[in-house]
């Protein structure tokens, strides 16, 4: 952690006091600039260290062996903070240097950015966080989630009930033990439309934002003795709500959550209590999949990794790898297209709206992303934890698209007509 | 509506009450000698459990030791905020020392997270995370454990205030010129509330940093701190134990009966409703003393 924030540290430090530098040091070559302000200091904090520091090894991975086509990626690191004002100076910062992609990793600040980067024609990656409607590129052509957002995770956690009760979820009860902000409320309606369909009882619990007490929750849950829990939180408000449901007994096989759960919130909760949870697994956890393998043995092996090397791996770490290997396809897509630039939004747009089946060497799910699908084909994966490790319980698979799309299509038509 | 239920609610909450009265404990104590409500106490709160976890993680040092550690760690961290800043404001308007403890609030809140890392830490100080019942209700050991030994601090504190410093620093509270005049180093008198406002921080900051993790959310405790005070009166210790029970049992009841109508989350609505009513209706709270001034 001591040398994660200290390059961290280092690399803003650079960034914000000699903001010509890095276009000096690129002067003389071709360049693709990304935008990588995000929340170190405050609510996303949880996340943000190591999804980071996956994002910035890639990068080197990609640049040390001499880039794309030619091209360069260069990328600006700076703390948001989760702070309006400081998110869009940053943004406007951004746009001024010439970058066509931007990776704010915070929901508010992204929806804050929408307007600006469609006028603007930047890309705003918006994984795992922003507007779920996104993932319409007819609509929204700049934003693009590249990952599966939280309607396409609640359906593929009530599938997999659905697997592991044979089919059936007719009778069933299942409890959504959830955050109480938008991000939280947000697969409600996703929810409510299969437990129509496949005739199960939701039950929801809200709680008190950040989560850090949920003492009153966790007993109600308990004595509703549901089938299944959905538990939707992120940071402290994960651990709390695990280790509430531990305390109460709960069986914790029949506990399952979004994207938001790593390694360190089973430290927190205990190892062994948390056994048997499952979660959303966007991509190939650990350090097995061949391109973590490549940047442990030439990036961070070769002292240029952008953090402990005890991080690599982790989850989140993953995540960060994930995106930046999709914005990196992207760009190869674009050199293929228009080799020549030039470098814009537009021209990087074209490629990752061409990314086609891309695994990452098998790290992701096949990931297809149009002009019409920015949410790639809203593929993912249940992973469970086993006591030491998250281990996957199903191959790649989607879900209940219809049901998504429509929510899909729901919002961003009244996006369209009312800019909200 | 399950009578068990609500039975089980109430005595959460009457745990979570006891702890949250140990973090407005400190508020108390710097009221009283000073006058002063200390808006930093949920950041120091903060602060013990991180500094409880730094002497267990970095050193090694088992958590039987890195409490005492972190605890006298804390009560000269408390003496030295009062002696390097708040002396600094006597003779300025009130309202500045509150806003100086306010910015030290926002401070630790930034620092911390950021030297020692933002990620929630486990900090085990060997209470059993496994389910308890007793019939049909479950005991939470994590808070029960919190809320006991957060009232048997309180209760030491109680004593305390009878000792013969205790009475030194009561004539403190109750007139500091007049203290100045019989020879009682007023400042001193200060500084060691503050030292004590910062140990019972550190108290509640490693039961809170024991249930819940440590991270930047402990410092949220304030605003239950700032509940319990105003409502217990600001200056009486007896006030914080009701007080504390009060918020407690009444945040609970609101998660169970309230949260299911209204489908959202009252939890946080109960603290605010209870400073507002205190404010309106009982201004000096249950047990606090109304100062009459001569004019």
């Amino acid at each position: 952690m001591k040398m994660d924030r200290r390059s961290f540290l280092a690399g803003t430090a650079a960034t914000l006091t000699v903001p010509g530098m890095t276009g000096k040091v690129y002067a003389q070559e071709k360049i693709v600039r990304f935008s990588f302000p995000q929340d170190f200091t405050k609510i996303y904090t949880f996340v943000t260290s190591e999804y980071s520091q996956g994002q910035r090894d890639y990068i080197t991975l990609v640049n040390e062996r001499g880039g794309i086509g030619g091209y360069k990626i260069v990328a600006d690191v700076s703390d948001h903070a989760n702070d309006l004002p400081r998110a869009i100076e940053a943004y406007e910062r951004g746009k001024r240097e010439g970058m066509v992609l931007i990776d704010p990793l915070s929901t508010p600040v992204a929806r804050a950015l929408v307007p600006r980067a469609l006028e603007d024609k930047i890309n705003l990656i918006t994984a795992f966080s922003g507007r779920s409607d996104a993932a319409d590129g007819t609509v929204f052509p700049y934003v693009l989630p590249l990952s599966i957002n939280y309607w396409t995770q609640a359906a593929l956690i009530i599938e997999n009930f659905s697997k592991m009760e044979k089919g059936d979820l007719k009778g069933k009860k299942i409890v959504f033990v959830h955050i109480d902000t938008p991000f939280g409320k947000e697969p409600l309606p996703i929810l409510e439309v299969l437990a129509k369909r496949l005739g199960f009882t939701l039950i929801p619990f809200p709680y008190t934002p950040p989560g850090n007490d949920q003492s009153a929750i966790w007993p109600q849950v308990r004595r509703a003795q549901p089938d299944f829990v959905i538990f939707w939180g992120a940071g402290v408000g994960q651990t709390v709500a695990l280790t509430e449901a531990f305390r109460n007994g709960l069986k914790m096989d029949r506990v399952s959550s979004s994207v938001w759960l790593s390694e360190s919130d089973m430290d927190v909760v205990g190892r062994a209590n948390a056994k048997g949870v499952m979660k959303v697994e966007p991509c190939v956890g650990g350090r097995e999949p061949k391109v973590i393998k490549d940047i442990l043995s030439d990036v961070v092996g070769k002292g240029k990794g952008a953090g402990p090397e005890g991080k690599v791996g982790t989850a989140y770490y993953n995540y960060g790898v994930q995106m930046a290997s999709l914005m990196v396809e992207g760009v190869r897509m674009a050199v293929q297209k228009a080799p020549n630039g030039p470098v814009t939004g537009p021209w990087l747009n074209e490629g990752l709206t061409s990314i086609k089946d891309f695994t990452a060497e098998g790290m992701l799910p096949p990931t297809t992303v149009t002009k019409a699908d920015h949410q790639g084909g809203g593929m993912g994966r249940i992973a469970q934890w086993d006591g030491n490790k998250f281990v996957p319980i199903t191959n790649w698979y989607t879900a209940f698209q219809d049901v998504v799309w429509d929510e899909i299509r729901k919002y961003a038509e009244e996006f369209k007509k009312t800019g909200k | 509506m399950d009578i068990m239920l609500i039975a089980e609610l109430v005595l959460n909450g009457v745990f979570v009450g006891l702890m949250y009265a140990l973090v407005s404990l400190g508020i108390v104590l710097i009221y009283k000698t000073s006058g002063l409500v200390n808006l930093a106490q949920g950041a120091l709160a903060m602060t013990g459990a991180y500094i409880t976890w730094v002497i267990g993680a970095y050193f090694g040092v088992p958590i039987w030791l890195s409490i005492p550690a972190a605890v006298v760690l804390m009560f000269f961290g408390g003496v030295l905020i009062e002696r390097s800043a708040l002396r600094r404001m006597i003779g300025q308007p009130v309202i500045m020392a509150i806003m100086l403890t306010l910015g030290i609030e926002i401070a630790l809140r930034g620092l911390l997270p950021g030297v020692f890392g933002a990620a929630v830490k486990k900090l085990d100080i060997g209470v059993s995370p496994a389910p308890l019942f007793l019939g049909d209700i479950l005991i939470n050991q994590s808070i029960m454990i919190g809320g006991v030994v957060s009232l048997a601090l309180i209760l030491a504190s109680l004593a305390f205030f009878n000792s013969r410093y205790g009475i030194v620093m009561r004539a403190v509270a109750d007139d500091q010129t007049a203290s100045w005049s019989v020879g009682i180093r007023v400042e001193k008198a200060i500084a060691v509330a503050w030292g004590l406002a910062a140990v019972s921080a550190t108290g509640a900051g490693i039961l809170w940093g024991a249930t819940q993790g440590v991270d930047w959310s402990l410092s949220l405790l304030l605003i239950k701190a700032l509940a319990i005070a105003i409502l217990g009166g600001l200056d009486s210790i007896p006030g914080v134990i009701l007080a504390g029970l009060i918020v407690g049992v009444a945040e609970s009841l609101a998660t169970g009966l309230i949260d299911p109508v209204v489908k959202a989350s009252t939890r946080d609505i109960v603290a605010s409703v209870i400073i507002l009513a205190t404010l309106l209706f009982k201004p000096h709270g249950l047990f606090g003393h109304e100062h009459i001034e001569r004019v």
